[in-house]
């Protein structure tokens, strides 16, 4: 029997006992947003406990209700059968909860010692000072209990991010956590990391810690869980055993209806001329030897792990970076610069981040629209705002964005109708080539479908589109055809009779 | 298997060559140039007069860790020094001075704190407000004229040694090892590093940043207070408007000694030669007859040159 | 963060905003002059009037190119020494040549040179504005001091002297060149697909560049357009004072920027107008005026002033977190 088969075994017993933690009726509003609806959910020692749910569900105002940084407007914890009060992160902490974020609570130029102990350091001799040599001690204590042998002076900012997060799990340790919450842990680790985390989790599930566990990936969650509960719209919608559903279940209870995994595309073009050929592309961020083709008509999907290189890769191509090497030819023009050459030659980008990377939040949803077509509407340099207005209605129109007006701030748009706006805003500027990074991600599903079918539509009216995704079953069903990157390099090119999950995966692993 | 540092980057160590080499440079070139620079007097003299600019370039290099600025200390240095002036002029006692200087200095050091940590004012915007409350004090308090005439003790602070050491140097000695004491192994140094570096950690400690950061730029006001002693001391008078500008000299210090303005790095014995350049680049200046205009210039060209340096180095 | 996924209702038109903004200040303006006019006798006379209207203009020449650069989310703390260096050079140019125009041309040429190395400093250095500019400060302050010996120029000709102290049909010139520089900042702002694109740099500097904005040239042009600004408000003030000496406009840094500031436009970038900045240098004379006809010491001023930026970058702050 596996590690963790025998846990999963010693948890089954354990549930006789009252649960370590649990929440009730919990609720949490903000001004136009029940983040938390009503949610209970509870803990036993010893378990992992996965919880799904889309963007927008409820999981990182759970957390942050969880860990104090928010305050619950209604409903109850309970530790160990008694009701306790959160209002604070020392409350939190007391009760031995512990929240590992995606984006680490580190110090960069502190070292590891001081980054466990902060806020608890041990006293010296002065007030007010610190004991060097107890704190050292009692930090190669802590991470030597969690198994991660380095030396404690090191600073932060020389670790990788493994490291990172397993100094965040020994700081969590340190506190004599007995809940740990971890938000997507393997999202940023490599196959052999990740392979180490399980084995620690392991290590804590047999100590009696409790693991809250968010994640995105099927296979974890099948794997690890020992309950699975899914939330939608803040609520919590069921509670499963891994062994009593499927994954389509699962999809379904995140999503509230019978996903059609089948996406709108309807491949009616046989691809045109080559718009895009790079030979031999490589950057300073890693990249090497990149060769890839896109045509008019074709959607080519860019595939592999997380940090193979893909969104470099792009916005290498766009000139975001400045490319070291290699050769980009855009319909059979040669192209060197950056972004405002691109612009002009017909490329587009549609940034991973939206927010930071794809509109001005406090600008109008007209001005985001017009920003990369002004050469294009006013060729004399001279702005109109009535006529800009209207090229903006037109497209809101077009691209059916729900916005009460033009004059509305983009920032305050839905995820989805924000990304119609950037897709719009290159539209107007008459885009040839689209390149999409993860154009789908923290948008609902409804509004997936929707991206989808305006990718589809400008792929089938002559434009050629390049697609990043993270989600194989896209892929699959949106691309002609797919790169696969490994390590900043192509590992491998997938035509459409061989796209599959298991092919793209197969291609984007490691061969050490 | 134990685990080893997986980012092997650029550590204080390897920025002793930024500020040392351009430190050395400069004490070349000038010995060669002008007879007078490499004499045990003009080196002690610089010494002497860096400590004034010492005692703001400490202070100034934990707030600019914690991503913050602080334009006001040359206006408060002014009128700190007019406060001693005054008040050791008024009761004979340099005592009752300094403490005055020092309550005053603290004063505009917890307005600054409270209007960037409470309010949220941009760092150099509120310093800047500040700056110019300040100065109009300064006009105000002294009239527009010097302040003349008081005991004796007062230019003793300048003047004065113990041990055959110089008793400014002492001072600023001495507030060095207290900065690096409080900046490497007290609990309040700690935090500052994690102030810029990633404040929601200090957060989730359940540490109180405002509380933080109204006591860095306090602490920067106390230093100026007692700044303003030793700059009475040495001009023997109060004056309204001796000081302004050198926040600037401090600035550059901290930033020719390789404290960065974005990532919660700090490094004190960088500030410390950062100082010596400043008094090396002016004293040398001054012996080659320019006016303290040039010199003006070139600390403000040792600025730009110091921070694309440092702009390079974080994106390497 | 969560995506909040549906859309909020009854959404806020940021547009009417910016105007509603300027409205109030406008008002503002009208209840302080209605203010001294009930606390003073002196205040509501022509001659004051017209005094109030000289000294704002003089202010907004120098803050109108300023708020370009704000607008992009930097600042420029060497526009006073920029006033001064051109004014210095453009002067001796003046003297040298008894041609006026060539002495324009001058300082529109020195304004603009220190607006480019201040461009060069943000965009091809990298160095953060406020501290490149702090430092090209202090290089012009030693330059201009160095320069002048500490002698003052005097004596422009005539003519040229009409520039600052003239009057056209009952009203100052200085009057008629506000609404030249009101009508060059706003038509470059509002009318321009520069203008545009200078606000969309404001608003968020990496969307911008990757919507296809040659962001550095923009930024180039816009400290260039600011300097040379700087550089006809420096001929200006060299009219009006009939006279040149290192520390022309030393003193109005500070005040600049406040007019910026208050008039709305915001320092974190994207927000503003350049008539919202005439009227936050017509709130800004009034104080001062009104301080001066009340006869409070002018060593408060600097104080006052202070205290004004820092109320006027807390209501930015305020406005800036509702519309996002």
């Amino acid at each position: 029997m596996t590690q963790l088969a025998q846990s999963k075994a010693a948890v089954s017993i354990v549930q006789a006992a009252p649960p370590l933690f649990e929440l009730r009726g919990i609720s949490k509003e903000f001004p136009g947003v029940k983040a938390l609806d009503d949610v209970s959910f509870s803990v036993w020692p010893g378990e992992v406990h996965m919880l799904l749910g889309e963007n927008g569900a409820g999981k990182s105002s759970l957390m942050k209700v969880l860990c104090g940084a928010y305050r619950a407007d209604s409903g109850s914890f309970h530790y160990n059968g008694e009701t306790v009060e959160i209002a604070s992160p020392a409350d939190a902490q007391k009760l031995g909860i512990a929240v590992i974020f995606q984006e680490f609570s580190l110090v960069p130029y502190l070292d590891i010692a001081q980054n466990i102990f902060l806020g608890r350091e041990p006293a010296g001799r002065v007030p007010g000072t610190i004991d060097r040599k107890k704190i050292l001690a009692d930090a190669k204590r802590v991470l030597d209990s969690i198994g991660f042998d380095i030396d404690p002076a090191i600073r932060i900012e020389k670790l990788g991010v493994a490291q990172q997060q397993m100094v965040e799990i020994a700081k969590a340790i340190s506190q004599n956590a007995r809940i740990l919450v971890m938000d997507e842990p393997t999202a940023a680790l490599s196959d052999r990391e990740t392979e180490l985390l399980f084995a620690l989790i392991a290590r804590l599930k047999a100590d009696g810690v409790a693991i809250i566990y968010i994640s995105h990936r099927m296979a974890e969650v099948f794997s690890l869980g020992d309950r699975i509960t899914v939330l939608r719209d803040g609520r919590r919608i069921d509670e499963v055993k891994p062994g009593a559903v499927s994954s389509d279940d699962l999809v379904r209870m995140m999503v509230g209806r019978s996903v059609d995994m089948s996406y709108p595309r309807t491949f009616a073009q046989a691809p045109g001329k080559v718009m895009l050929e790079v030979k031999g592309l490589s950057s300073a961020s890693g990249i090497a030897g990149i060769d890839l083709v896109v045509r008019q008509g074709e959607i080519v999907g860019l595939c592999g792990l997380v940090g193979s290189g893909r969104t470099e890769v792009v916005r290498a191509i766009f000139g975001a970076d400045r490319a070291t090497a290699g050769q980009i030819l855009f319909d059979g023009q040669e192209k060197s610069g950056g972004p405002d050459e691109a612009a002009r030659l017909g490329l587009a980008l549609i940034p991973e981040s939206r927010k930071a990377e794809g509109l001005a939040l406090i600008r109008s949803v007209g001005d985001n629209l017009i920003v990369s077509a002004l050469r294009k509407i006013f060729p004399r340099g001279f702005f109109d705002q009535g006529k800009s207005r209207q090229v903006a209605n037109d497209l809101i129109r077009q691209l059916r964005i729900a916005t009460p007006s033009d004059k509305q701030a983009v920032g305050l748009l839905s995820g989805g109708n924000q990304q119609k706006v950037v897709i719009g805003k290159w539209l107007a500027a008459g885009a040839k080539l689209f390149i999409f990074d993860e154009p789908t991600r923290g948008i609902d599903v409804g509004a997936k479908a929707e991206i989808f079918a305006l990718i589809d539509r400008l792929v089938a009216d002559g434009a050629a589109a390049l697609m990043i995704s993270s989600e194989q079953a896209e892929i699959c069903h949106v691309c002609d055809r797919a790169y696969v990157m490994c390590d900043g390099r192509i590992a491998g090119e997938l035509a459409r009779h061989e796209l599959s999950e298991e092919n793209i995966v197969k291609l984007g692993m490691h061969h050490a | 298997m134990r685990e080893q540092a997986m980012v092997l980057n650029t550590n204080p160590l390897q920025r002793i060559p930024g500020v040392a080499v351009m430190l050395v440079l400069l004490c070349v070139v000038f010995s060669l140039m002008t007879p007078g620079f490499l004499t045990v007097p003009n080196i002690s003299n610089v010494l002497v007069q860096s400590t004034i600019l010492l005692m703001l370039a400490l202070p100034m290099t934990l707030i600019i860790m914690t991503e913050g600025l602080d334009l006001s200390m040359g206006a408060v240095l002014t009128l700190t020094s007019l406060i001693v002036a005054i008040v050791a002029l008024a009761t004979g006692s340099l005592l009752l001075g300094l403490l005055a200087a020092m309550a005053v200095g603290i004063l505009f050091g917890t307005v600054n704190g409270w209007l960037v940590a409470v309010v949220g004012i941009p760092p150099f915007v509120a310093t800047l407000g500040t700056l110019g409350m300040a100065q109009g004090l300064s006009l105000i308090v002294s009239d527009g004229q010097s302040v003349v005439g008081m005991p004796a003790a007062v230019r003793g602070v300048y003047s004065g040694t113990l041990g055959g050491v110089p008793l400014p140097i002492v001072l600023g000695l001495g507030s060095y090892l207290a900065f690096h004491g409080l900046l490497y192994h007290t609990r309040f140094g700690t935090y500052i590093f994690a102030l810029g570096g990633n404040r929601e950690a200090l957060k989730f400690a359940g540490i109180s940043a405002r509380r933080l950061l109204i006591l860095v730029y306090a602490l920067g006001g106390a230093m100026v207070g007692l700044a303003g002693l030793l700059m009475t001391a040495r001009m023997n008078s109060g004056h309204p408007t001796a000081g302004l500008g050198l926040e600037f000299d401090a600035i550059a210090a901290v930033a020719v000694g390789g404290t960065s303005f974005e990532r919660g790095n700090g490094w004190l014995l960088g500030t410390l030669l950062g100082v010596v350049t400043v008094g090396v680049l002016r004293n040398g200046l001054n012996l080659l007859a320019l006016p303290s205009s040039i010199q003006v210039a070139s600390v403000g060209l040792l600025v730009i040159a110091a921070l694309f340096v440092d702009g390079l180095r974080s994106r390497s | 963060m969560t995506d909040i996924s549906k859309p909020i209702t009854g959404g806020r038109m940021l547009f009417s905003d910016e105007m509603i903004q300027v409205f109030y200040r406008l008002l503002a303006a009208f209840l302080i002059c209605a203010a001294l006019t009930i606390l003073t006798n002196s205040f509501f006379s022509l001659g004051n009037i017209l005094n109030v209207l000289r000294q704002a203009s003089l202010l907004f020449f120098i803050a109108s190119g300023l708020t370009l650069v704000v607008l992009t989310g930097g600042l420029d703390l060497s526009i006073g020494a920029n006033v001064a260096i051109s004014a210095c050079i453009a002067g001796t140019v003046i003297h040298q040549t008894g041609s006026p125009t060539l002495g324009v041309l001058t300082g529109i040429g020195v304004g603009g040179a220190v607006g480019m190395l201040n461009g060069v400093m943000v965009t091809a250095l990298r160095i953060p504005s406020f501290i490149a500019t702090y430092g090209m400060l202090w290089v012009l302050h030693g330059i201009t001091y160095w320069y002048m010996g500490g002698e003052t120029m005097h004596g422009f000709p005539a003519g040229f002297r009409q520039i600052g102290s003239g009057y056209f049909l009952g009203l100052p010139i200085p009057v008629y060149l506000l609404l030249v520089f009101l009508a060059i900042g706003t038509i470059f702002a509002q009318r321009t697909t520069w203008g545009q694109e200078i606000y969309a740099i404001g608003a968020n500097p990496v969307a911008a560049r990757l919507s296809g904005i040659p962001v550095a040239r923009r930024l180039l042009l816009v400290y260039t357009v600011s300097g040379a600004m700087a550089g006809l408000a420096s001929i200006i003030f060299l009219a009006r004072l009939n006279s040149a000496e290192a520390d022309i406009g030393e003193s109005l840094t500070l005040p600049a920027i406040a007019a910026v500031l208050i008039g709305g436009t915001s320092l974190f970038g994207g927000l503003g107008t350049v008539f919202g900045t005439f009227v936050g240098a017509l709130i800004l004379t009034l104080v001062l005026n009104g301080m001066n006809l009340l006869s409070v010491n002018a060593s408060w001023q600097p104080l006052v002033t202070g205290v004004i930026v820092i109320l006027a970058v807390w209501l930015d702050m305020k406005t800036r977190r509702r519309a996002a």
